[in-house]
């Protein structure tokens, strides 16, 4: 799962500021925290706002696959290579603090991976641009947002619609991971040039619309706000800056 | 009538372009005419359409040498492929129809009225809430023209606007043209299919190479269709009829009207279809 999932849950129907600013709080607050079990209390609050997103089996699965690599890495080099002390787990001595240390950074890049999924899969694009240009934001910034928010299942896309092409013309995809390494060059290929020269003729068409005009756009069917909302932002953001104090005060002491 | 644009000694070269695209250019386009371009593949119709809407070079990059002024203060193009003119912004057709006069900060009736103009003169207005992803290649390219339309262009640049739809859906769209350019708007056509521009194109060039090697009445200048050539090859007088009602309508004028109520489609927009005119 990565990309917007069509839904009607609390933060598909939420103002896309206050949900982008609940993924942006995660981060920040990801990085606050010192302690494994604060930044553990972080992955769960990464997975309540996907299951309040109605997304949490999905972007569970997705964070897990994106943050395994890190969590094995993490492993080996503080868990195996850490100082001591060490303590035997079956047939390992593993590093005390070098275990703390790795669930507090592996923690740290789940949540925030968690976060980041969540709100990608429940912030349409349309409804983000549309709030973005009710605030008077340029088209281009928010071209450039949106574009990269659905980057990724747009070259997913085509990159099936290759794929199925290639495997028709005799691709073979199973093997080796050589023979798959192979395959890799018929896919990139096209799927780059490709997606350049649409860009090319995409720019043009939209110019030609009006995007590049510089004035400020008329909001179509901006996504409505609310004192709530506003209020729970702004309290996001002095958690945040709260999280940080503690941070430096801590380590003052 | 008021030019559009007007090209004097034109020619254009794509950047890293070892010969021109198109050379030595004079044209004028106005206002009410549909001007078909016709030319085999790779002949620079197509760069025609970017330089008269003054996209190449400011947006293609390139060098162009002459003269060009385009009059038209709204100027609006549709590709061949529907789907890389899309702004990939929009989760409505209204929406995406609306980009255009949104972005140009008219109020937001004017905006709305506007698209859903177009969506009607387009008749898709059925599709409006449609997500503009999940339509099919002949739905998406009316859209796409529908978008244009929003603009309310006062040169439109069309370059093969029929390839991805169905011979019903292209003749409607054909058949919307003479109407664009009856409220004023100067056409710009460049399509491989000259029977159908044929019927509709007030004037037609001819490109070679990048070079305009005819200018004239459509059944003079464009390439012979099958039916042109039997009208040739029996004896018929030029201009040749360039499709079968054309060429029924010069035998019997009441044998054309019906060939062309049978071939054409119901039009999608409100403007009459010139289809069957003897030529």
């Amino acid at each position: 799962m990565i990309g917007y999932v069509a839904g009607r849950s609390p933060l598909h129907r939420a103002h896309p500021y206050t949900t982008l600013s609940l993924a942006a709080a995660l981060l920040f607050a990801a990085f606050a925290m010192t302690e494994p079990l604060t930044v553990w209390l972080l992955v769960l609050a990464g997975a309540a706002l996907a299951a309040t997103g109605g997304v949490l089996r999905p972007g569970a699965r997705t964070a897990l696959v994106v943050s395994l690599p890190v969590w094995i890495l993490l492993f080996v080099l503080y868990g195996l290579l850490g100082a001591a002390p060490r303590a035997a787990v079956g047939p390992l001595q593993l590093s005390v603090p070098g275990i703390e240390r790795a669930l507090v950074l592996g923690g740290r890049v789940t949540a925030i991976v968690l976060g980041f999924l969540t709100a990608l899969a429940t912030t349409s694009p349309h409804r983000l641009v549309e709030a973005m240009t009710a605030r008077g934001v340029s088209f281009s910034r928010t071209f450039l947002l949106a574009s990269t928010l659905t980057v990724l299942p747009r070259l997913r896309e085509r990159a099936a619609r290759i794929l199925e092409a290639q495997q028709c013309r005799g691709l073979r995809l199973g093997g080796s991971p050589l023979a798959r390494l192979r395959a890799l060059g018929p896919l990139a290929l096209p799927l780059i040039l490709g997606a350049l020269a649409e860009v090319d003729e995409q720019v043009l068409a939209l110019d030609v619309r009006g995007a590049a005009a510089g004035g400020r756009r008329t909001p179509l069917d901006p996504p409505p706000d609310s004192p709530p909302q506003r209020a729970l932002r702004w309290g996001l953001l002095a958690l945040v800056v709260a999280a940080y104090g503690w941070k430096f005060w801590r380590m003052r002491g | 009538m008021t030019p559009r644009v007007t090209l004097t000694g034109v020619t254009f070269t794509y950047p890293g372009g070892v010969r021109p695209a198109v050379r030595g250019l004079s044209m004028e386009v106005a206002a009410g005419e549909i001007v078909a371009v016709a030319g085999a593949a790779g002949a620079g119709a197509s760069t025609l359409l970017l330089v008269a809407t003054g996209l190449a070079p400011r947006l293609v990059g390139g060098s162009l040498a002459g003269e060009r002024a385009i009059g038209a203060r709204r100027s609006g193009i549709v590709f061949a492929r529907p789907w890389t003119q899309l702004t990939g912004l929009c989760s409505t057709v209204r929406d995406e129809v609306a980009f255009g006069p949104a972005a140009a900060g008219r109020p937001l009736a004017e905006v709305a009225a506007a698209a859903s103009r177009a969506l009607h003169r387009l008749g898709i207005a059925h599709l409006a809430e449609r997500d503009p992803a999940h339509l099919s290649g002949g739905e998406l390219q009316r859209v796409v023209v529908a978008a244009a339309l929003a603009l309310e262009p006062e040169l439109l640049a069309l370059d093969d606007p029929a390839a991805e739809l169905d011979p019903t859906a292209a003749d409607a769209l054909y058949a919307l043209m003479p109407s664009l350019a009856a409220d004023g708007a100067a056409v710009l056509l460049a399509t491989p299919d000259v029977e159908r521009a044929a019927r509709v194109a007030t004037r037609a060039l001819v490109l070679e190479e990048g070079v305009i090697v005819a200018d004239g009445r459509p059944g003079d200048v464009l390439p012979p269709t099958e039916v042109g050539a039997l009208a040739r090859a029996a004896g018929c007088p030029a201009p040749y009829p360039l499709d079968v009602p054309a060429l029924l309508g010069r035998l019997t004028p009441d044998a054309g009207r019906r060939a062309h109520d049978t071939t054409d489609g119901p039009p999608a927009g409100s403007g009459p279809s010139t289809s069957g005119t003897a030529r």
